[in-house]
């Protein structure tokens, strides 16, 4: 029994860094290009979903607690900061389901489906909704802290296939446009 | 989005909004002692059945709409700023905005643990994961300060506080 809980285990955890090892560095700079809701008067405080899982997946707030050396504030942080991360993964994945149906629902009227992009873009949708699956296991077995850079690669990519959802519809809808001139 | 689409291809309305903003940045928010507070602040000046802005000055002045975006802007600003800020610095903030109320520090986190007023500080509209991750600090915050004001009082000899678990326990 413990020998195939630790195999699962250890194979979850090669498939994840697998698929980290795989990150290029066109992905490194998607970070900055969240920035791109930055808006008149010079307001700072507008929402960037990478650094939201940056913070909630930080292991500084547990150092803090950790410092007053209080059994009943680091459980309580604990169940708390689990629960946010849960809320953010379970959230993440629903919304990039939401947006593969809607795209799928443009694509089906569309004549001029890129089978390529499409491909790819469906891969990146599976990569995104396993990488979900893991977190959430990992979370409810580890905690959120240890996991703060697979954190920020789902965000990464959750925006990267959000985007390329947009552009593949913009393609196509642009295709059939002109294909319907005569 | 931070602001309407209305605002967004208007320039003028855009240049008193602007204006209003700034204004309510300099005359008001600066002499508030902490980001806390502003954000108390900010969300006392929106109807609690409507969560419109008002703010009779700044209207006065501006025009209601362009006062209402300003608050608005300036609302959202300050929670984000809350929400990145490390636990540590919340407390700080919490700490300060506690002393400023001049009110006993162990009715204040008694009756802020009790009744959580704090989650009609969030502004409309803001990120589901975000304000979960403020309510779970603002929590969190208060649970550190009653557990430095129960140090201090066993420290001074004093009978420890008699607070219950915050309810959310």
């Amino acid at each position: 029994m413990m020998q195939g809980f630790a195999f699962v285990a250890v194979s979850v955890l090669l498939i994840v860094l697998l698929l980290l090892g795989t990150r290029s560095k066109k992905d490194k700079g998607l970070a900055s290009a969240t920035m791109r809701n930055r808006e008149r008067l010079g307001s700072e405080g507008v929402l960037q979903p990478a650094e939201l899982a940056h913070r909630i997946f930080s292991p500084k707030d547990r150092e803090f607690i950790g410092l007053t050396h209080s059994p009943r504030l680091q459980r309580l942080y604990q169940d708390d900061r689990r629960n946010v991360a849960l809320h953010w993964v379970r959230r993440t994945s629903r919304e990039v389901s939401a947006i593969m149906l809607r795209h799928r629902l443009n694509s089906r009227y569309s004549q001029n489906v890129n089978v390529a992009a499409e491909a790819k873009l469906f891969g990146l949708y599976l990569e995104l909704r396993f990488l979900c699956g893991v977190l959430v296991f990992l979370i409810q077995l580890f905690g959120p802290h240890a996991l703060v850079d697979l954190a920020s690669y789902t965000s990464e990519l959750y925006e990267q296939v959000g985007r390329a959802m947009r552009d593949a519809t913009a393609a196509s809808n642009v295709a059939s446009s002109e294909d319907a001139v005569p | 989005m931070l602001f309407r689409d209305i605002s967004m291809n208007n320039p003028p309305y855009l240049l008193t909004m602007r204006n209003a903003f700034e204004d309510l940045q300099r005359r008001t928010l600066s002499h508030i002692p902490c980001d806390f507070a502003r954000l108390i602040y900010l969300a006392s000046m929106r109807d609690y059945n409507t969560a419109i802005y008002h703010h009779e000055g700044l209207a006065a002045r501006y025009g209601q709409e362009q006062t209402r975006e300003a608050l608005q802007t300036s609302h959202r600003e300050i929670f984000c700023k809350l929400v990145f800020l490390p636990l540590e610095g919340l407390v700080t903030e919490l700490e300060t905005y506690v002393r400023a109320s001049h009110e006993a520090q162990d009715d204040f986190i008694h009756a802020w643990q009790e009744l959580e007023p704090y989650r009609v500080a969030v502004p409309m509209e803001a990120d589901a994961t975000m304000v979960q991750l403020f309510l779970s600090n603002v929590r969190l915050a208060l649970e550190v300060l009653r557990f430095r004001r129960e140090q201090e009082q066993s420290q001074a000899g004093q009978p420890v506080s008699s607070l219950p678990l915050s309810p959310a326990r």
